[in-house]
């Protein structure tokens, strides 16, 4: 059975960390995802701007198909 | 069109060019999860410069992206020496050099406040992080903003963990 709190989680639900600074509140309350962001700061610089040049290349996929899906 | 930041860095680099890498690809690489779309460095400029940066990107149909007609790059030899800031669209994506940064500079000041980062692929100066913040923060469109909180975040944190030790 799936507790009440566990289940706003997966509705979204962020639980603030025991550390989390004015800036981490701020940015919560300002509606970002801070998981996002704990995954980001898990990487080395390296990984994340290889992980961003992967992301890039799929949103300029996105980004041509839609432009030829435009231009039909 | 690709976008490959990578291989415009390592092309610079490899003309002796000395720049520091600002903008977005700052803001990831301190962790923000954002993407970008170009490539920002700030150099300083004058012919001799200038000419590094082309002989970068020659093979690679650089034209100045904001010109009406995008002027190739090739073509506007003769203004070299009067440019502040060049902004280029290449075969390996856009690329932004900039004589300066709103908030922080001249490329001195710029360099002064940059670390250097270390990858496979060799090492670049980054802009630090209080300096991208206040750069930001200088501009001051949403999207500047944006990064601006996320990057306080990630300097909170950082300062946190400065603090266990």
């Amino acid at each position: 059975m799936i507790d009440a709190a566990t289940l706003a989680q997966m509705n979204g639900e962020y639980v603030m960390p025991a550390d989390a600074g004015p800036a981490w509140r701020a940015a919560v309350k300002y509606g970002f995802d801070m998981s996002l962001l704990e995954e980001s700061l898990k990487l080395t610089p390296e990984q994340r701007l290889a992980e961003h040049q992967r992301v890039l290349n799929f949103l300029i996929e996105v980004q041509e198909a839609g432009q030829a899906y435009a231009a039909r | 069109m690709p976008q490959d930041d990578q291989a415009l860095l390592t092309r610079l680099r490899a003309t002796g060019l000395d720049f520091v890498v600002i903008g977005g690809v700052c803001v990831v690489y301190y962790g923000a999860p954002m993407a970008t779309f170009d490539l920002d460095i700030c150099c300083p400029f004058g012919e001799t410069n200038v000419r590094k940066i082309e002989s970068a990107v020659r093979d690679l149909h650089p034209v100045h992206r904001l010109t009406a007609n995008k002027l190739p790059l090739e073509e506007t030899r003769s203004s070299f020496g009067s440019l502040k800031n060049i902004y280029l669209q290449t075969d390996f994506g856009k690329l932004d050099c900039l004589g300066e940064v709103a908030g922080v500079g001249n490329f001195e000041a710029v360099k002064e406040r940059s670390i250097t980062a270390k990858f496979a692929y060799g090492e670049f100066r980054f802009l630090n992080l209080e300096a991208l913040i206040t750069a930001k923060k200088a501009v001051g469109r949403e999207r500047d903003l944006e990064a601006v909180r996320w990057l306080e975040c990630v300097k909170e944190k950082r300062d946190q963990q400065k603090e266990m030790f």
